[in-house]
């Protein structure tokens, strides 16, 4: 993990337009952004996208950062709000794929990257695709990310109360989907 | 299953990883779109300029116009106006058409009026040019001395003697010509004695 003061100092210099000194904050969260936009999404190739659109609003709304949370928090909650504007993207688009693609059409879940995974992990991920885009980015940031519930409302913008409503419900559905006699058929 | 035993299982689900080459990269690659997006907003921001500037021009050529217009307009009312009542043989043709009945001709934003009395009982007299103004508009008019007239809103009594002094009474405010106005101090009065009509 990268020293405070190193970090503060480069957040300084990104917050100048420096480049150089954004690129040493990317590359220590890079992987740690990128799993959360995998998990939010199920798509590598959405991941890949989201992640570099995480660290250009991050960049572009550097000045709001005034360093009363940590830093990596402030990133996910950038990089929730961009996954959960690209569910309503996907949505939209879905809509629009399903009005032309009539009864053929299928549910837009990609599966890139599924050779490297192992089954427990394509059982997990296939069961946050299946929970409502806000109880999932509650789960990744309580469980994933080990923020607390004042830490998640803070990232996710709602109260205390809803991100403990968000998570009681996710953990509810999880545990009927990933019980050891559903395991291997989170999907239906 | 309880909390912990889920937990375990979430925890235990990796993501797919990307390549070592494809990390070293993402940095650069995050701060070239940056670059291009500021080079972008630059680029449109320069090419947004011209039209700008034509676009306030514009709107400065079409501010002066209307202010020139406006000022002109404004001027050229208030002078015919003044010309109007003013005019003796306006006047007297009035008081031609008729006889006895004029108690006042007025001019206010709804044009040229002119006030009769029920009957033919109207003394002839020097005829008085009055103007009242509020701040947002102004009224005009042509009366004699003894009238109580309605001019800017105001029920108004005027009376002038034989050496050209002329009074405004209101209930709300008293004027003569050569006094400082009492009461409503927002008010702007000018009155005066125009030439005797003989008809």
């Amino acid at each position: 993990m990268v020293e405070l003061d190193e970090e503060k100092h480069w957040l300084e210099h990104s917050r100048q337009g420096d480049h150089a000194a954004f690129e040493n904050l990317i590359r220590n969260y890079q992987t740690m952004i990128h799993s959360l936009t995998y998990r939010m999404t199920g798509s590598l190739a959405d991941a890949d996208d989201l992640s570099q659109e995480t660290f250009i609003r991050a960049f572009q709304q550097l000045a709001s950062f005034r360093g009363d949370s940590k830093f990596s928090s402030w990133l996910c909650r950038v990089a929730v709000n961009a996954c959960l504007n690209w569910r309503q993207r996907e949505r939209r688009r879905a809509e629009v794929h399903e009005q032309w693609a009539g009864d053929n059409f299928s549910s837009p879940v990609p599966e890139e990257g599924g050779e490297l995974l192992d089954e427990n992990a394509r059982n997990v991920q296939a069961a946050l695709n299946r929970l409502p885009a806000k109880q999932r980015a509650a789960i990744i940031l309580t469980v994933y990310e080990e923020m607390n519930h004042a830490e998640a409302a803070r990232a996710l913008g709602c109260s205390e109360a809803t991100v403990s409503w968000r998570v009681f419900a996710a953990r509810t559905k999880l545990k009927r989907w990933l019980k050891p006699a559903d395991r291997g058929m989170p999907g239906r | 299953m309880n909390n912990s035993e889920l937990d375990k299982i979430l925890k235990a689900a990796k993501t797919p990883q990307q390549s070592t080459e494809f990390w070293n990269q993402f940095p650069r690659r995050v701060t070239s779109r940056l670059h291009w997006k500021s080079a972008a907003v630059q680029e449109r921001a320069a090419s947004r300029f011209p039209q700008l500037a034509w676009l306030l021009a514009g709107v400065a050529v079409c501010l002066l116009l209307g202010f020139f217009i406006g000022n002109w307009r404004g001027h050229h009312e208030a002078t015919a106006e003044n010309g109007l009542l003013q005019n003796e043989k306006v006047i007297k043709e009035m008081l031609a058409m008729f006889p006895n009945r004029v108690r006042a001709v007025v001019q206010d934003e709804h044009g040229l009026n002119v006030v009769l009395s029920d009957k033919d009982n109207m003394p002839v007299s020097t005829p008085l040019w009055i103007k009242v103004c509020d701040g947002k508009r102004c009224a005009a008019m042509v009366t004699f001395s003894g009238q109580d007239v309605h001019i800017g809103g105001r029920d108004i009594t005027v009376l002038a003697d034989a050496k050209g002094k002329i009074i405004l009474a209101s209930d709300k405010f008293l004027w003569s010509n050569g006094q400082a106005l009492v009461g409503e101090g927002k008010l702007r009065i000018e009155a005066k004695t125009l030439a005797p009509v003989v008809l």
